[in-house]
């Protein structure tokens, strides 16, 4: 008899309605994106000690911040290394893994602050969460799109706009749970660490419960595949060949290209408006360095209402781009991305020289959905050049280029803002190098989307092959 | 259809209703409470 995780139990029984797949990994996701949020700890962990001040043993939030990127690294890694996993153990199995190390990782990390070790915090959140975040992100994305062969791009858009919209539900959540918890000994983050892995953990394992496969050989009614002309394949790639085409790395510079611009932009957007426009925010006259004190708060509550409004513009990109997609190709929708975004990055610096706030907001607004939209459609992509036997973990692989771009993007805009103020330039100019460098990115990734051809014939497996796949993956019959 | 296939179907929607709804709620929160901080861009 099946295990109670196996693929095979988790075949769907006939009239099973495809739409409840998409919650499931919605459930997944949505816990998982909480990594976005994490950086809502570090303050009131830079003083754990000395509960109202910095005492002298506290860490730092420089030093805090390391959990983020071990995360994402981690991520990276996980879903590049497990991937091939995923595909022959099915996204339950993977699904209760993740839960293990997203919400487990919350538990190490409340022992961590608990034993104040920050050793056992980045192992906790960085290392085991970040392994969770990687099997988790990818869990969906085959069952998705073997369930919504008619609408790829809309399927793993729904899960993907959801690991965005994660951290706009746990960050709240993670401040009302610090200011229950806290004390007069007590900065309240041990114990909403082990609430929200308590939540996380329950909420994933419902979700990776609730996935189900399609029978093989399942369609949609009245779906019928039409490859005619376009670049979508029927037939299927092996993950092991597929990293070695040159179609996977063009794909891999088309993320890191779109991701590299975007998260640069993500992590200095509160700052970047503040500097740009000074004291124009609040109507009075000078640069942020000229404002007073109540001045300045002023203007940084604008600025976190920037960087809210780019997050919603972020996640509603994910699921309306990928849909879109759908309809005018992948490779439309990333030219799409790339053209319109190095305008719009070439713009920006005008729009801050014309004073114009609503213009400048609006610019970022859609780079942001480009940037969402860019996430959300690449699995799709994936799909239609190598197939759906192996999208997971060729996926898991491209998503290397995610983890390369979450350090090149902010060190290019840190860097060269930090070189422009160098040399003299004025804090409110300081960014207009790096908006030509970050359009000259998008420039790069429209020439890798121009070079991709449909993979070689000779990169597709064989019967036999294929036969031999699905075997190993526990799967029975035919399946496109 | 027959009547049995035809509750089993109206079952299935109202499954993935309760289904969807279990994962709107806190994303529609999520969203309500960005708004909150997002609309002191346009005060």
């Amino acid at each position: 008899m099946p295990g109670l995780l196996s693929k095979e139990r988790i075949i769907a029984p006939p009239r099973f309605n495809r739409w409840l797949v998409p919650p499931a990994a919605l459930a997944i996701h949505l816990s998982i994106g909480m990594a976005y949020g994490l950086s809502v700890f570090w303050l009131p962990l830079s003083h754990a000690i000395g509960i109202t001040t910095a005492a002298p043993a506290d860490w730092k939030v420089s030093t805090l911040g390391w959990t983020f990127s071990l995360g994402i690294v981690f991520l990276g890694l996980s879903a590049a290394v497990f991937g091939r996993w995923v595909e022959r153990a099915g996204p339950r199995t993977a699904g209760v893994v993740a839960a293990c190390c997203w919400g487990g990782g919350f538990l190490v990390a409340a022992a961590g602050v608990h034993l104040h070790n920050i050793w056992l915090l980045y192992l906790g959140l960085g290392i085991i969460g970040g392994c969770g975040l990687g099997l988790g992100y990818i869990s969906p994305v085959s069952t998705l799109i073997k369930w919504f062969p008619d609408r790829r791009g809309m399927a793993t858009g729904m899960a993907i706009m959801g690991f965005g919209g994660g951290a706009m539900i746990g960050s709240p959540l993670a401040n009302l749970l610090m200011n229950h918890f806290r004390t007069a000994t007590s900065v309240g983050v041990q114990e909403t660490f082990v609430t929200l892995g308590l939540i996380y953990f329950v909420a994933m394992l419902a979700g990776a419960f609730a996935y189900r496969l399609p029978p093989p050989g399942w369609q949609p009614a009245g779906w019928t595949p039409s490859q005619a002309g376009t670049m979508i394949t029927a037939r299927q790639v092996h993950v092991g060949q597929a990293w070695r085409t040159p179609q996977f790395w063009l794909l891999w510079t088309v993320l890191c290209m779109n991701v590299s611009a975007g998260i640069g932009v993500i992590n200095m957007a509160s700052p970047m408006l503040q500097e740009v426009f000074g004291g124009r925010l609040i109507g009075a006259a000078g640069a942020l360095k000229d404002l007073t004190g109540p001045q300045k708060t002023e203007v940084a509550t604008i600025g976190a209402g920037f960087a809210a409004l780019l997050s919603l513009f972020n996640i509603g990109g994910r699921f309306c781009w990928a849909t879109l997609s759908d309809y005018l190709g992948r490779q439309r929708t990333y030219f799409l991305f790339f053209a319109l975004g190095t305008v719009l990055y070439a713009l920006a610096p005008h729009a801050g020289r014309l004073g114009s706030v609503p213009l400048f907001v609006g610019i970022f607004c859609v780079i942001l959905t480009m940037y969402g939209g860019g996430f959300a459609t690449i699995p799709a992509y994936l799909a239609d050049m190598f197939g759906t036997q192996h999208v997971g973990a060729i996926h898991g692989r491209l998503l290397t280029a995610w983890s390369t771009a979450g350090v090149l993007g902010p060190v290019l805009v840190n860097y060269i803002r930090e070189y422009e103020i160098g040399r003299g330039v004025p804090a409110a100019g300081a960014y207009n190098t790096t908006m030509y460098i970050l359009a000259g990115l998008l420039v790069i990734g429209f020439v890798a989307n121009a070079l991709v051809r449909p993979v070689s014939e000779r990169v597709f497996m064989t019967d036999a092959q294929l036969a031999e796949e699905r075997r190993l993956a526990h799967e029975s019959g035919s399946r496109t | 259809m027959s009547e049995t296939g035809r509750s089993s179907r109206r079952g299935s929607w109202l499954l993935v209703l309760v289904a969807w709804t279990l994962v709107g709620i806190p994303l529609a929160w999520g969203v309500y409470r960005t708004l909150q901080t997002a609309v002191k861009l346009f005060r």
